[in-house]
């Protein structure tokens, strides 16, 4: 009996030990049956995405990249390409697609090995990306690699590549400032641009037309979807998406023109506008010293990039719209209009020139002028470039007025040029130089600011923004580098690019007349002289800036010359220039040589 | 003969045989979309193989269910000993397979001893049990079930087999548990075993992540200097108490020896295993507890056990379909992870219907565990059904991505002779001792 109780004590332990089991598996049972609905119900969507990508290997088609060509493009005849693509291949690797890590570094010795690339260094950059992600462990390999790659899968397995059209400027350097080049995304630009559709692969324009462009050029990459195993061998391969090329752009640069004002800068370090007041379209622009873009998108680039930029003389600076100079004597226009026009100055009344200025004071100061011209007028003064004489205008406006005019006429205006990185010009003001010197304005800084000396800074697009105000009658077009853009083949225009008014300044016709005449008499008989036997009537004004020392005159000096011609033309004729050259002798002996040039070529082409 | 089987079909549980059956055809059928290479449009007919066990096994089963399982538990010791010796030969001159000396061959096939030595641990394990019901509270008792235990699992685990030397514990623990042991004795037990991996876990994940280890406890966890003080102190501590215990019978003793020595032992075995796991084994837990730590390895595995069966959805992708399993993206897709293939092909309902149909033996088992005739069926039934939950478990948690990944087949699906015989074996037992509850 006590046995048998016992026996059933057991028994039922074992009852309630087995229940206890019973517990736990349906718990357990339970939390498998909720981690199904949690995998294959509410993440169902977000796995699935994830075994698509396992199994697509999509490889994308990239979009040939627009064509850009010199203004004089048809679409029939042999024409100058500025920027074009020739075909090449990219090797690339996903590291996810490895199961085991050895494999994966196995495949990578065996490329670096084929391709004489560091194994070590790869190999550690590969590992630090994200594993789903496409690497490219080589740009720019010509076929035959691909072709041993392809053939040798065992050796390479999953080693993929694809087709990467390559960059070419055929120009090399001579573009560099307009065209700019294109480059891979940095981690900044990717997170900029990756809601528009920039992919971390792909390639954008970096500065010039390629960056402003990059939209218009770049096209949408097409795509492969091809089907494959874990070992990357093909199931099935279809056309995902068809590539749209990207449009071809033509610019209103002149080839030849571009190529004249290029070679005849030379060497020295400086800038070139040449436009069409009439409608913005630049001609020319030139902005030395350059770079050749080709060097820069070639791989292995970061060297030649790290020497561009810590070269002192800083290539990649386009002096044409990101350095400002004094305008030195080419301010006097703004002198001369300001007097004209708020002063109702009697452009024939004389002021004697003995070759210096004393600026009566505590101390009496003597400002000078490069030679003494005797009795001026204001049109002598302009064309002789008499600064004894703009003092005197300068003081007699006072400071304030000649702020206004240089504003009013937009040197500190930014010029809205269709290539990025603008900066405009610098105006200064009374309060300004308080708060910056601790100083008041004195006569001696506005005696330099009518010359265009001291504080007042201009661009060389502002500059010339400010001459075609002088042509046009007060009306300033945008200056723009595209003149119109095309489909890929060539076939259609898709848009042309209409001249935008930027402002309507109004001056009295009297005004532009006058000041129109000193620079006409500047090129016959004044410092522009040697511009005077061209067959376009030019008109010009140089300008000597004196960047280090007012008094001494040292080779710290910059070169200025705007004109334009034919003096006495309908305004849609006339073509207008800006050159300025850090450091050259003077306007007239650097600057005036390079317009010279410019306009035989001009007139060579039957430009007017 | 016709008889006889018409006789065992009428006393057999029907719908039992039947959802067992159907778990292995669902295997068979899995086993052969997987060796469906979609890109040479070959099969490699491995399920013709699952399907020659299944025709042995279920021979086996039906043979072993016509055997009275008292007699099982006769001769329980020799059959533990035969495959004790079975299991020693493999372990020095077995085949070596993946590195592995799992398998033992005998001409035209290869048998895995160590999936047969899970039964005849049970069965001798129950044989001893009930030979013990009476006494086995007591701590001593407990040595003849841990060296029936330890010599195998040693014997496995060198050939290595971590997984399947693994799955011992559990089956062992809940015998031990359904046989009356002692609960607080099991707990310290497993208290002991605990605190014995947690150290060198910890180590090795902290030295893994690239911490680095200076001051405070982990130099104390390092330096294994301190760590003997610390333990043998413990255990110094322990022995008073206990000997105070002995002399004054107070319960504040008691409550100062037992922790002590779990912890004092668990330290010294923390030092033990520290020397005795291989890297790549405790990487291995680690990387069950983060797959992240490793996208390659381990972690690779349940990652992409996790997209096949996430991307199968409600539905499913459909018989052949599944882009996980059919491209080789899911390793090991016949054995370790046949259940993420049928979740991806089958989607949740297919899932769900897997579960069920385990969720529906495992019942069976439990209820024929609780009307066996006497304690060695009872035990028996249970441990058998057991073993079954436990490779349940762990193969679909690890599939599921909640488990640690350990390479266990999942019973009646995974492709494996050895298992599918040997489960099918078990079936016949629990059936044999259904048949006498009646």
């Amino acid at each position: 009996m006590q046995f048998a109780s016992i026996r059933t004590k057991i028994i039922e332990e074992f009852r309630k030990r087995l229940f206890f089991i019973g517990i736990i598996v349906i718990v357990i049972f339970g939390i498998f049956f909720f981690q199904l609905i949690n995998l294959q119900i509410i993440q169902g969507k977000e796995y699935s995405e994830k075994s698509r990508m396992n199994m697509e290997n999509n490889i994308p088609i990239p979009a040939s990249r627009g064509e850009i060509y010199d203004r004089n493009f048809a679409p029939d005849k042999q024409n100058m390409v500025l920027a074009t693509n020739r075909p090449s291949f990219n090797i690339i690797v996903i590291p996810a697609r490895y199961q085991e890590k050895q494999k994966l570094r196995y495949a990578v010795k065996n490329v670096c090995a084929l391709l004489k690339l560091p194994y070590d260094e790869i190999i550690a950059d590969i590992q630090s990306n994200n594993p789903y992600n496409r690497y490219i462990i080589q740009e720019d390999v010509p076929f035959d690699i691909v072709v041993t790659i392809a053939t040798n899968q065992d050796k390479f397995p999953n080693i993929m590549w694809e087709d990467a059209p390559v960059r070419v400027y055929p120009f090399s350097n001579m573009f560099s400032h307009v065209i700019g080049y294109i480059g891979s995304l940095t981690k900044d630009e990717y997170n900029t641009y990756k809601d528009v559709g920039y992919k971390y692969y792909q390639k954008i324009g970096k500065a010039g037309i390629e960056r402003q462009y990059d939209s218009t050029l770049r096209g949408v990459d097409g795509y492969v979807r091809r089907i494959v195993d874990a070992k990357n061998r093909t199931e099935g391969e279809e056309i995902g998406q068809h590539p749209r090329p990207g449009y071809n752009i033509v610019l209103t640069i002149d080839y030849d023109v571009q190529k004249t004002a290029y070679t005849a800068l030379g060497d020295k370090r400086g800038s070139v506008i040449v436009m069409k007041p009439a409608t913005g379209e630049i001609i020319s622009l030139v902005s030395k010293p350059d770079y050749d873009p080709n060097l820069i998108i070639s791989k292995n680039n970061a060297k030649i990039i790290n020497q561009l930029n810590s070269d002192k003389n800083k290539p990649f600076l386009n002096r044409t719209i990101q350095s400002r100079y004094p305008p030195a004597s080419t301010f006097k226009l703004v002198t001369a209009i300001a007097a004209l026009e708020e002063e109702k100055w009697n452009p024939n009344v004389t002021l004697y020139c003995p070759g210096k200025y004393t600026l009566k004071g505590y101390v009496d100061r003597d400002f000078y002028c490069y030679q003494a011209h005797g009795s001026v007028n204001l049109l002598w003064a302009i064309a002789k470039s008499c600064s004894v004489y703009f003092y005197q205008l300068g003081l007699k406006l006072g400071p304030t007025t000649i702020f206004n005019y240089a504003g009013y006429l937009g040197l500190a205006e930014p010029s809205g040029i269709d290539i990025p990185g603008e900066i405009t010009g610098f105006i200064p003001s009374k309060k300004w130089k308080l708060k910056t010197f601790g100083q008041p304005w004195f006569d001696g800084d506005t005696v330099n600011l009518s010359i265009g000396q001291g504080f007042m800074l201009v661009t060389p697009m502002g500059m010339m923004n400010f001459i075609a105000a002088i042509v046009n009658s007060g009306v300033v077009f945008k200056p723009h580098l595209v003149k119109e853009i095309r489909s890929n083949d060539n076939s259609s225009i898709v848009s042309v690019v209409v001249p935008e008014k930027l402002r309507e300044i109004p001056l009295s016709p009297t005004t532009l007349e006058t000041i129109k005449q000193g620079m006409r008499m500047a090129v016959m008989s004044g410092t522009a002289a040697r511009l005077g036997y061209l067959k376009v009537e030019m008109c010009g004004k140089t300008g000597t800036a004196q960047t280090r020392s007012k008094r001494q005159e040292d080779a710290s000096q910059h070169a200025w010359f705007v004109g334009f011609g034919p003096y006495d033309a309908e305004p849609e004729k006339v073509v207008a220039i800006v050159v300025m050259v850090e450091y050259g002798v003077a306007g007239a002996a650097t600057a005036v040589p390079v317009a010279e040039q410019v306009f035989s070529t001009l007139i060579k082409k039957g430009c007017f | 003969m016709f008889k006889t089987i018409r006789s065992a079909f009428q006393e057999y549980d029907v719908n039992f045989l039947f959802a067992i059956i159907v778990l292995v055809l669902i295997g068979i059928i899995t086993i052969y979309a997987t060796g469906f290479d979609p890109i040479e449009k070959v099969n490699s007919g491995l399920y013709k193989k699952q399907l020659l066990w299944f025709i042995i096994g279920a021979g086996c089963m039906f043979a072993v269910s016509r055997i009275h399982y008292r007699l099982l538990g006769d001769y329980s010791l020799y059959i533990y000993l035969i495959l004790l010796l079975l299991l020693l030969i493999t372990t020095i001159f077995g085949a070596k397979i993946r590195n592995t000396r799992a398998w033992i061959s005998f001409g035209f096939f290869a048998i895995q001893p160590s999936e047969f030595m899970k039964l005849a641990c049970i069965i001798l394990l129950a044989k001893y049990l009930e030979l013990r019901q009476f006494d086995i509270k007591r701590l001593r008792e407990l040595l003849i079930p841990f060296a029936v235990i330890g010599l195998p699992v040693l014997l496995i685990y060198l050939q290595p087999d971590f997984g399947t030397a693994m799955i011992y514990v559990p089956i062992f623990l809940t015998l031990l548990f359904l046989g009356g042991a002692d609960i607080p004795q099991l707990i310290s037990i497993v208290g002991i075993a605990t605190i014995a991996l947690f150290v060198p876990m910890m180590l090795t994940y902290l030295e893994w992540s690239g911490v680095s280890i200076s001051g405070g406890i982990f130099s104390f966890l390092k330096g294994n200097e301190l760590l003997y003080i610390i333990a043998g102190s413990l255990l110094i501590i322990s022995i008073i108490t206990f000997i105070l215990y002995f002399f004054f019978n107070s319960k504040i003793y008691r409550a100062i020896y037992i922790p002590a020595f779990i912890f004092s032992s668990g330290l010294f075995l923390s030092v033990l295993i520290q020397r005795f796991l291989k890297e790549y084994q405790k990487r291995r837990i680690l990387v069950f507890l983060n797959p992240d730590l490793d996208p390659y390895g381990s972690g690779y595995n349940v990652i992409q056990s996790k997209i096949a069966i996430g991307s199968g959805g409600i539905i499913g992708k459909g018989f052949l379909k599944g882009s996980q399993s059919q491209l080789g993206f899911l390793p090991e897709k016949s054995t370790d992870f046949i259940f993420s293939v049928i979740a991806e092909e089958w989607g949740f309902i297919g899932a769900v219907i897997v579960l069920l149909l385990y969720a529906y033996i495992i019942y069976k088992g439990f209820t024929i565990a609780l009307k066996a005739p006497d304690k060695f069926g009872m035990l028996v039934a249970g441990g058998i059904t057991c073993m079954i939950f436990f490779h349940v478990i762990i193969n679909i948690g690890m599939a599921l991505g909640i488990m640690p990944v350990t390479g266990l087949p999942l019973t009646f699906l995974s492709y494996g002779g050895s298992n599918l015989i040997m489960s099918l074996i078990s079936v016949g037992i629990l059936i044999n001792i259904d048949s006498r509850i009646r």
